[in-house]
């Protein structure tokens, strides 16, 4: 591209502070949350409007230049990594929070926000927005749209895509349409729905209509402790049995509660084979009810201690052990490489002991923190990119964590999304035909293939090779040899 | 198709007359066995150019516009029955043309069941009920077939099978192609296998019914309990037409004139639901309302069954189902009420106050008779432009095609329609399923 015409024109839109083409400041866009991976673009625009966006969006189109939307950059497939010598448009700066409607339960928001800034917005008048992904501090509402984010609260009640009702979005033409609002039901086909979790393949969302939810009245929050993962597995399956739909069931196995304590002390105890994190919600008396039952389940699995947090700063810590369980494994490892998959949760057992064997096989550490109440496991392989080849065989062991989970009739992510990360692994779920009906919605909101392009489909499906190629290197490795 | 699905699943002629859509009668009448002859069905319908309608029980056969042609009418009822079924996953995925009771009945065995309780439940198959975004009073606490199912398959126009999701409760791998085939009036594709995530049983179930002077009296009670920490499976407000007939079916007396709300709580602990009860019933009293009853048992579910399957008993009856703002719903059944005085109709209104779903139930003189649907084509007139207000829709759910004809059954924007079209374009180009059915006649 002629980049200096194009940046010009592109100042003339957004303002001179919107736009930037110093490599210095183009680096902090190289990556995103997912960080073996890297890519250059040209230029990078900070649009404030929608407006904005679609003029921006009108000149990659016209120009043919290829564009990739990016909101906090948490993302952990590479779903905002840019194109190299493309454009990437920040949204950070539309974070505002349009409307509050309590008494119709929604919120219009900017894709930029902050997840947990709406929450904090919401608290006063005892609202929140459920959806609450581990990185919900830094990541952003059009990031979670894109990714259909999750997080702890997805048992009881859902993830991205069971609270988003509409958007506005600027299509890869630059033509600015809207989806579903505040009511449902929407009539025709369901856009929104079909639009949340595209990955940023779709168009760019510069508003979002959510439901925001009454705070539940009484919230509590156990630990138990056990001495085998089998018992913690069949804890979970048991609770669920029972007829408790808990709002979170977190589980953490040895190597992360050793990250997790040395980063931030939220006692769990360091021999501890497993910890469950078990929540509760609702009105009171409910609460109430449910707590007894937990805790015979619980003993009837051999837990070895059994803890309710007895205030709400208890309670906080169990949880602040958890969500920085990522942020922590820098205690024990200098890098890893995580994945994603879902298994049915009756699979929970081999697939821990698979993936143990794995380990040692590898010679990788693995440490374990995982969604055990909807089977979603984040295996975090330990590596360290310092020593020759051990990235390679973080890769490759990943491909085999995530074609086991398959085999065993799960899926490759639960929350993190495809990306660039594991587009070549698609056929392990879908065959041609499959993957033909996603490309025809990819060409129903964006034609020309602009949007960021060379994510999500497999080598076949991409034509040209985009991007780095150690993701299927691996994999074919572990098909190979299969 | 003799050779593709066996003489005996075939029926032409005068034994296709009950399966007629809009009055326009079917070449052949097709009832697949398998997915397969689902699938080489359609292949033979795409290579001879033949419509296709896509059929279960037949129980919403009247939604949508008057099709533009009916070569095919293929029937999903023998495409039935349990996939697989894991009660520890709490998954369970079904062929289509299941019926909804026969599945809940396959899960209630383990105090399972799928959250849908769309109107005539006892008869809808899945297919069915997926297709038309069918869903009833629980939508409130389980969400809608979009929430619901994690997995589907699909045998689109010229035959292909493709299947989308995946058959656990989190995943987003690849395009949520669920969402697109739910809702879309088999326009895109025939649904012929979807896998749903599961929920509990509650234990115990109670419903407060209060009887309250006005819908305008409801409008404060509802906000209030919609406002608190009451987690409550269905809120419905009924007017006193339905409120009468429900209470008869359901075998309670019930004074005359008189709106009803029905709060309904469910939790796996009897002490749970009390407590929660006690709540509603002060908010009721404190809004002017006669003390509810508390339904149990039995009662319960009847006068829920009767509110799920409302219908205003003999006769030619239409039903709209409008969509808007919960703070718009009492408003939206004054406005109803109004309008059907107006019209001389007889108007019948169940309503999901905490989701913002209505639906009408009118009658009046024989549908032949020209002041009848002049009447419904007002009423539909003056609601949709309530509801678009309101930021919703009105959908004529059904109605005979004498009263179809004369007004728009879907209402959408113009603006909105050339986006509409692309899916259509790309997934069935040569229209040939449902042509005419959907919005803006897609």
């Amino acid at each position: 591209m002629d980049k200096e015409r194009i940046a010009r024109e592109l100042i003339g839109i957004v303002g001179s502070d919107g736009v930037a083409t110093d490599p210095g400041e183009l680096r902090v866009y190289e990556t995103d949350g997912l960080t073996i991976f890297k890519a250059m673009p040209d230029i990078v625009v900070l649009p404030r409007s929608a407006e904005q966006v679609a003029g921006v969006v009108k000149v990659c189109h016209r120009e043919r230049i290829p564009f990739v939307a990016r909101g906090a950059g948490t993302g952990l497939s590479g779903g905002a990594l840019p194109v190299d010598g493309g454009i990437l448009i920040g949204l950070n700066r539309m974070n505002r929070v349009l409307d509050i409607d309590y008494e119709n339960q929604r919120a219009v928001v900017e894709p930029g926000l902050v997840n947990v800034w709406l929450t904090n917005a919401l608290a006063p008048r005892g609202y929140y927005y459920s959806p609450d992904p581990a990185s919900q501090t830094a990541c952003s509402i059009g990031g979670n749209v894109a990714e259909n984010s999750g997080g702890p609260r997805t048992p009881k009640y859902g993830v991205t895509t069971n609270h988003v009702l509409g958007l506005e979005v600027v299509l890869p033409d630059g033509d600015i349409v809207n989806f579903g609002g505040r009511t449902l039901d929407p009539l025709g086909y369901d856009l929104t729905g079909i639009f949340v979790g595209s990955e940023g393949t779709f168009g760019i969302a510069t508003k979002v209509i959510v439901r925001i939810m009454r705070t539940p009245e009484a919230v509590k929050t156990l630990m138990g402790v056990f001495e085998t993962i089998e018992d913690a597995s069949n804890t979970v399956s048991e609770i669920v049995g029972q007829g408790i739909v808990p709002a979170a069931i977190e589980m953490m196995d040895n190597n992360s509660i050793q990250a997790v304590e040395k980063g931030v002390a939220a006692g769990y105890p360091l021999d501890a084979v497993a910890v469950l994190l078990v929540e509760v919600d609702g009105p009171k008396e409910e609460v109430e009810a449910l707590v007894g039952p937990i805790i015979e389940v619980c003993k009837a699995n051999h837990v070895r201690e059994v803890r309710v947090a007895k205030d709400e700063n208890e309670r906080l810590l169990l949880w602040k052990g958890r969500k920085a369980a990522f942020a922590a494994m820098g205690q024990i490892s200098p890098e890893y490489y995580v994945q994603d998959s879902v298994i049915p949760r009756t699979k929970l057992p081999p697939v821990m002991k698979l993936i143990g064997e794995l380990s040692q096989k590898y010679g990788l550490r693995v440490a374990n923190v995982f969604h055990a109440g909807d089977g979603n496991l984040h295996p975090l392989i330990l590596y360290n990119s310092a020593n020759e080849g051990e990235l390679r065989k973080a890769e490759e062991m990943g491909a085999e964590i995530v074609k086991a989970c398959v085999e065993m009739g799960g899926s490759l992510t639960g929350e993190h999304g495809i990306g660039l990360e594991k587009r070549d692994f698609m056929p392990l779920m879908f065959n041609d035909d499959d993957l033909e009906a996603m490309r025809k919605i990819k060409k129903v909101f964006d034609p020309d293939g602009l949007l960021n392009p060379g994510k999500i489909f497999p080598a076949a499906m991409r034509g040209g090779e985009v991007g780095p190629a150690g993701q299927r290197e691996a994999l074919d490795k572990v098909l190979r040899r299969a | 198709m003799s050779d593709l699905v066996g003489a005996d699943h075939i029926v032409a002629g005068p034994g296709a007359a009950r399966y007629v859509v809009d009055s326009k009668l079917a070449r052949a009448v097709v009832f697949p066995g398998s997915v397969e002859e689902v699938s080489t069905t359609m292949a033979f319908a795409s290579a001879e150019g033949l419509k296709v309608v896509p059929r279960g029980s037949g129980t919403k056969m009247a939604l949508g516009g008057i099709p533009d042609r009916v070569d095919l009418v293929v029937v999903l009822s023998r495409l039935n029955g349990v996939v697989d079924y894991e009660p520890a996953d709490m998954t369970a995925t079904f062929r289509a043309g299941s019926l909804l009771k026969e599945a809940q009945a396959v899960l209630g065995r383990n105090g399972q069941f799928i959250g849908l309780d769309p109107p005539y439940a006892d008869l809808a198959t899945l297919g069915g009920i997926l297709a038309t975004n069918s869903s009833g009073p629980r939508r409130l606490r389980y969400g809608a077939s979009r929430d619901l199912v994690i997995a589907i398959r699909v045998v689109h126009a010229d035959g292909k099978v493709t299947k989308g999701g995946a058959k656990v409760v989190k995943n987003v791998t690849g395009y949520d192609m669920n969402k697109l085939y739910i809702g879309s009036l088999g326009t895109l594709g025939i649904i012929v296998e979807a896998t749903f995530r599961l929920h509990p049983m509650p234990a115990v179930e109670r419903t407060c019914l209060a009887s309250l002077d006005s819908v305008d009296a409801a409008r404060d009670v509802v906000a209030r309990i919609l406002d608190s920490p009451l987690v409550p499976f269905a809120v419905e407000l009924l007017n006193p037409e339905a409120s009468r007939r429900v209470a008869e079916q359901a075998g309670l007396p019930w004074p005359k004139a008189r709106c009803g709300l029905a709060v309904a709580i469910g939790s796996i602990r009897p002490e749970a639901v009390d407590a929660q009860l006690e709540t509603v019933r002060r908010l009721c009293r404190e809004a002017g309302a006669a003390e509810g009853h508390v339904l149990d048992g039995q009662v319960h579910d009847a006068f829920w069954r009767a509110t799920r399957d409302f219908a205003l008993g003999d006769g030619l009856q239409v039903v709209l189902k409008a969509s808007v703002l919960l703070t718009k719903v009492a408003d939206a059944v004054r406005v109803g009420e109004e309008v059907a005085a107006k019209q001389g109709l007889r108007l019948g209104v169940v309503s999901e106050a905490g989701s913002g779903i209505i639906r009408y139930h009118l009658t009046g003189e024989a549908a032949s008779d020209e002041r009848f649907r002049q009447g419904v084509a007002e009423a539909v007139n003056r609601l949709r432009a309530f509801a678009q207000e309101a930021e919703g829709n009105v959908v004529v759910l059904d109605a005979p095609p004498e009263v179809k004809s004369r007004v728009d059954v879907w209402g959408l924007a113009e603006k909105a329609l050339p986006f509409m079209r692309r899916p259509k374009a790309e997934f069935d180009p040569q229209r040939i399923l449902n042509p005419g059915r959907f919005v803006g006649g897609i």
